[in-house]
């Protein structure tokens, strides 16, 4: 059977068709279908864990227990969960234990570009990297092979474009899991401590030796000859575009993108005259070519930067003089990413934003509210940068930095890798503000549960962590809750926190206006264009549903309240969920609830 | 393998709008649509933070032979539709030629920086002017103020699809609607739904 699917939706497939049935993930885009799909296959558990650390620990145990066990996370999760990656290379993994990281070339959705093929070659894992939905359905049940029978745990490489497209994949029947899982003591392999560790150290080396020996033969390293001028070497998507562009060359398509098969390669290029490397970002297999001695043509026109697409390939090969005609189009005013109408962030932020001080931000949708009008934060780096970079602030400054420093960090963000950083305030003691924007969701990546929304993955009744217990547990003493869709009140809370001595913890609660549990949706808002005073009050929240009209192109004749008016405020009622932010500011009353709506 | 030969193979269609307007859905019906007649489909989307609210682009590659790569080469558009008027400028300014059509909602959606009154917002005249100079033909489609008196402007995806295949250059009907929203809908919605596609059709057709 065939069926539509995206990389993602194919990657779960796969895993449940080879009998994978453990699962634990972080959301991270364009990872987080992967997790979401598997839960809801029989037999099959998956988790949403606080962080990817966490996720892979639990992946390597449910392995070691004989499982077959993935851990799923984007290209910087695997950051978070590098220390336990590193060594669960020298143990080895008993059962199948295969690690998923989702790149994100052109940065759609990250705030970095890593290439994490270099994770591979560093941690010395195997990786495979497919190119299209059926692939990813076929590679993820290989890499459970490899795992299982090298006793290694195996990267499976995507992008976002293969995350993400979709196209037509085969179906296949699951085969039954094996449910003679057990405890299996074996402290020599396990336990690594020095001594031993040093015992693995060499098994490492000699299982590399196993692994390029095998991706000699690997069937997925494919070679297509057609030309013996023209050859390219490749992986993944870029396959696909080099394709589109080339269909004359001849192709050696890497399905293990490392250890790399030196034989294979050799051959390929002693059969052709001039040969290319078509990678995205890092030059990882061009350097490695490289160093076989091999001469071919990389980043030398290839760009290092962003993914590529079938023109770009073309371009870069046959010069700038294949170019398409170029369209002059009018200046378009830019679209960023904008907080929702009736986002609980709006509120806080226009706040901040009018506080002289310096917010240090987070990973999250507020990350947006940098922008024009709110500009409410000030710097994003990584999950929980904000508090450590608060207190380090704070701490720099001394006296200097008392009332300005304000860091800011999403619920499930705070529970990622934010709770060390409080810990660590409370501890050292700066005078920081924290604010917690507790949206009851990990909103970014398209509302997942969290240990904070006391809901699992498949939505079934949780623990719930209470914020502010663990927040006096961890020994900060001042803990705040406000409402954000309050501004006055909000304002006053942090003002006072701020004036504190000693660190201080504003929780600010309310729920995403996206989640399908949220009831306070009210009654949309209209402008009373009499009583409008064209101030522009109200547009300063950066609101998608409000907008501006200059008076001569309102139809209607508008009375002028002033001789400075030039126009006034609308409320598109089809966008504005009524959460009252622009009706608290409008000085002029002149924001109203739309009478009978339904 | 699809019996009817494509205009063009592979014919490139991008669907485009604002985070929201249900883009990827709209890509996703009209995508089941033709694989259910047989023919090979690639979509090649993003999403992630660009559903707040910021520019959104589907491609979808349809053929009747071969797969394609899921990204549509810059300047080789066939047909452009778009939720969101000047969305459909920022797509042709890099997929568009002399041949492509375009079909797109009416309904501006502003930008951040439009509603902070940093940059201006061209008035839909201006919008078609230069429309019809990037391409062969326009065609201009109140699909959200129609949606919203079906009760629901998100219909204004369905309505974009539905006078998609009125304009005939794709090999998709009401049959082929039908059948796709009746497996990936609830019961309760596919008559608004159908409602939709129709309005899209008659509204292409005046």
């Amino acid at each position: 059977m065939k069926s539509l699917l995206s990389g993602n939706e194919a990657i779960a497939r796969g895993a449940y068709e080879c009998g994978v049935t453990f699962a634990s993930a972080y959301p991270g885009t364009p990872s987080t279908e992967i997790t979401q799909e598997l839960s809801r296959y029989d037999g099959v558990y998956a988790e949403w864990a606080p962080n990817e650390k966490v996720a892979l620990e639990v992946a390597v145990g449910a392995a070691l227990a004989g499982a077959k066990a993935m851990a799923v996370m984007k290209h910087v999760g695997v950051n978070v969960a590098a220390d336990p990656l590193f060594t669960v290379s020298y143990t080895g993994t008993n059962g199948g234990l295969v690690i998923v990281t989702a790149d994100d070339p052109s940065m759609h959705s990250s705030q970095n570009e890593q290439d994490n093929r270099n994770y591979a070659k560093f941690a010395k894992i195997p990786m495979l990297e497919p190119s299209d939905s059926d692939e990813a359905r076929r590679f993820i049940k290989i890499a459970f092979e490899i795992s299982q029978s090298f006793d290694t745990p195996v990267f499976l490489r995507t992008t976002t474009r293969v995350s993400h497209s979709k196209s037509v994949a085969e179906l296949e029947t699951p085969v039954s899991p094996d449910t003679k899982l057990k405890i299996t003591k074996n402290p020599s392999k396990y336990v690594m401590v020095p001594a031993k560790a040093r015992e693995r150290r060499v098994v490492v080396e000699k299982r590399i030796d196993a692994l390029r020996n095998f991706s000699e033969s690997f069937g997925e390293n494919k070679v297509e000859i057609r030309s013996t001028k023209f050859g390219i070497i490749t992986a993944g998507m870029p396959f696909n575009y080099a394709k589109e562009a080339f269909p004359e060359f001849s192709f050696l398509k890497l399905g293990m993108v490392w250890p790399l098969p030196e034989k294979l390669i050799r051959d390929f290029a002693s059969r052709i005259e001039t040969l290319y490397v078509v990678e995205e970002l890092d030059p990882f297999f061009e350097d490695q070519i490289k160093a076989m001695g091999i001469h071919v043509t990389g980043k030398k026109i290839f760009p290092y930067t962003n993914e590529f697409d079938p023109g770009i390939i073309e371009k870069s090969i046959r010069g700038p003089s294949r170019e398409r005609k170029i369209f002059h189009v009018p200046d378009l005013p830019a679209r960023p990413p904008n907080l929702c109408p009736g986002c609980p962030h709006r509120g806080l932020f226009y706040v901040l934003g009018k506080l002289k001080a310096f917010v240090t931000g987070d990973i999250g949708c507020y990350t947006l509210s940098f922008m024009k009008p709110l500009e409410g934060l000030d710097s994003c780096i990584c999950m929980g940068a904000s508090i450590g970079m608060a207190h380090g602030m704070s701490k720099a400054l001394k006296e200097e930095g008392r009332g300005k420093i304000v860091g800011v960090i999403g619920d499930s963000t705070f529970i990622h890798s934010g709770i060390t950083g409080l810990l660590n305030m409370a501890y050292n003691r700066s005078d920081a503000v924290i604010v917690i924007c507790d949206n009851r969701t990990t909103a970014m990546t398209g509302m997942q549960d969290h240990p904070g929304t006391g809901r699992t993955l498949q939505g079934a009744a949780a623990a719930e962590l209470d914020l502010q217990a663990l927040a006096h547990a961890l020994g900060i003493d001042n803990v705040r809750v406000i409402n954000p869709f309050d501004i006055k009140t909000s304002r006053n809370i942090i003002k006072e926190e701020l004036k504190r001595e000693g660190p201080s913890l504003v929780i600010s609660r309310a729920p995403c206006a996206l989640l399908k549990s949220n009831s306070a949706k009210g009654q949309p808002l209209e402008v009373i264009l009499d009583a409008c005073t064209g101030c522009k009050s109200c547009l300063g929240l950066g609101c998608p549903a409000i907008s501006w009209k200059l008076l001569e192109d309102i139809p209607e004749v508008v009375k002028k309240k002033s001789g400075k008016q030039e126009g006034a405020a609308f409320i598109d009622t089809t966008l504005c969920n009524g959460c009252t932010l622009c009706q608290q500011l409008c000085k002029a009353q002149a924001i109203k609830k739309v009478k009978n709506h339904v | 393998m699809a019996s009817n030969q494509l205009v063009k193979d592979p014919f490139n269609v991008i669907i485009t709008g604002v985070g929201g307007q249900g883009n990827v859905m709209a890509s996703r019906i009209l995508s089941n649509m033709l694989v259910q007649k047989g023919y090979f489909v690639t979509i090649g989307e993003t999403f992630g933070a660009s559903q707040r609210g910021g520019s959104v682009m589907s491609h979808i590659r349809i053929s009747s032979h071969s797969t394609w790569s899921p990204q549509v080469p810059k300047g080789r558009a066939h047909i452009v539709v778009t939720l969101e008027p000047i969305e459909a400028i920022r797509v042709l300014a890099n997929y568009g030629n002399e041949e492509v059509k375009v079909l797109t909602n009416t309904r501006p959606i502003y930008p951040a920086g439009v509603i902070a009154g940093e940059s201006a917002y061209p008035a839909i005249e201006e919008i078609e002017a230069t429309l019809k100079k990037l391409s062969h033909g326009v065609w201009l489609i109140d699909a959200t103020e129609e949606a919203v008196k079906l009760g629901n402007p998100i219909l204004g995806n369905i309505i974009m699809i539905g006078a998609l295949s009125a304009l005939g250059d794709l090999p998709v009907n009401r049959d082929d609607f039908n059948a796709v929203i009746r497996r990936t809908l609830p019961g309760d919605k596919v008559a608004d739904n159908l409602k939709a596609f129709d309005m899209g059709a008659a509204l292409l057709k005046n």
